[in-house]
This record gives structure tokens, sequence and C-alpha cells, in this order.
């Protein structure tokens, strides 16, 4: 949203230089295409949007708090916070590292993708996982599903960052 | 530190939360426009939980 309006306005300043009216903002300014003319920028805005993707996974919804899209932040932080404190008081399994098997090690990861959330759920957790019955089946769905979604998130926020998304 | 309370769901209970957050993480994700985002997730809450419902008949058909 606020990046598609400096897009924009890159655009028309170039058009009002050259004089020209309602110039479409993807065509190419002076028979450069548009990548060209944002070659200087490129390298800060990958960084930009590769460390705002990193601190949104780190703490959900706080990527999309940096690019000032309130209501994303917040959805993402409290959907992601009420996963993990469902899937902790269900007793849902959160994997730890170095698992035996392939799934243990794509549970851990999935865990992971909660962020700091994953390490709030192993001190809330404190009577350890229960899965023998449905409940700490679900619990454990409900952490991976928080992680996946946050992961997801911070691609989002990656992608708008990188003005491909908004 | 938070005491951690133990939660008792039911199955449908644990499948109506669940819908619930992911479908609105989806509608505000998704979605720009306030109404467009509410229509999202509520056709997204819709699909899960009638989807979940349906599997659920198919395979109690399998098992007996």
């Amino acid at each position: 949203m606020l990046d598609d309006a400096i897009e924009s306005k890159t655009a028309n300043e170039a058009a009002s230089v050259t004089g020209a009216e309602n110039v479409d903002p993807a065509a190419p300014v002076h028979g450069v295409p548009p990548q060209k003319v944002h070659s200087g920028h490129t390298t800060a805005y990958d960084f930009r949007a590769i460390a705002i993707a990193i601190t949104g996974w780190i703490l959900p919804g706080f990527g999309h708090a940096l690019l000032r899209m309130w209501g994303r932040a917040v959805t993402v932080f409290l959907a992601v916070g009420f996963l993990v404190y469902l899937g902790a008081g269900m007793r849902g399994n959160l994997f730890a590292p170095g698992g035996e098997d392939a799934f243990a090690r794509l549970g851990y990861a999935a865990d992971l993708g909660t962020g700091s959330f994953y390490f709030i759920a192993r001190r809330l957790e404190t009577s350890g996982a229960d899965v023998s019955h449905a409940d700490g089946d679900y619990g454990t769905r409900f952490l991976a599903t928080a992680g996946v979604l946050n992961l997801l998130a911070a691609l989002h926020a990656y992608e708008a960052a990188r003005r491909r998304k908004a | 530190m938070i005491a951690m309370v133990p939660l008792h769901l039911s199955h449908f209970q644990s499948l109506l939360l669940f819908a619930v957050i992911i479908s609105l993480a989806f509608g505000t994700l998704g979605r720009r426009d306030p109404l467009e985002r509410l229509k999202y997730a509520a056709w997204s809450f819709a699909m899960f939980v009638l989807v979940a419902v349906a599997l659920g008949w198919l395979m109690y058909s399998v098992s007996r």
C-alpha cells in the first residue's frame, strides 16, 4: 500500500519532468525498463525485505507492523499466539531438536516456525505432552499450524516489502 | 509465569476453534478490503467445517 504509492510517485515525477500526462507506472521511463530506474534501490529493498521477514518470523506480526500494516500485524500475532496457547493447553507434542526420524525433524521445523513463541510454549507446557488422548493429538496439530501460519505471514511480509503484494 | 489451564475440548469444538482462527488469518492476509476479508474468512470457515464433516462421515462409512 505505502510502497505502491512510492512506486506511482516515482513514475509520476519522471512524467512531470518530460511533460507527459497519465503515464502508466509500469511503463518504461525514458525508454529504460522500470527495474533499471530503481536498480540503485534494489539491493536496499532486498535487504529490508529479508530483515522484515526475519523479524516477522521471530516475533509473529512484527514484520507487518514494520510495514505499518497494523490490522495484519495484530491478526497474525493473535492467531499464532492463540494457536500456541491452545496447543500447549491441550498438551500437544512440542518437538525438540535432534529428532530420531524425519517426522520428528519436520515437526520441529514446523514448531520452530512460531519463532520466539516456541520457547514460550516450552515454558508453558510444564507437564509435558500427552498424545494418548485426542486433545494432545489436536494440540500437536495446533502447534504445527501456528508455526506454518507464522512462516506464511513472514513470507507475505517479505512479498509486501518487495512491493509484489499489498 | 502464566499458569497453564488444561484444555479439554471435543472433536467438534477443536475443529471450530481451528477453523475460526485460521479463517480470520487467511481473510486478513489474503484480502485488503474489509468486506472482502470478511467474505473470504466466512467462505474459508464454511469450507473448513463442511469438508471436515463430510470427510468424517466418509471415513465413518468406510470404517464399519
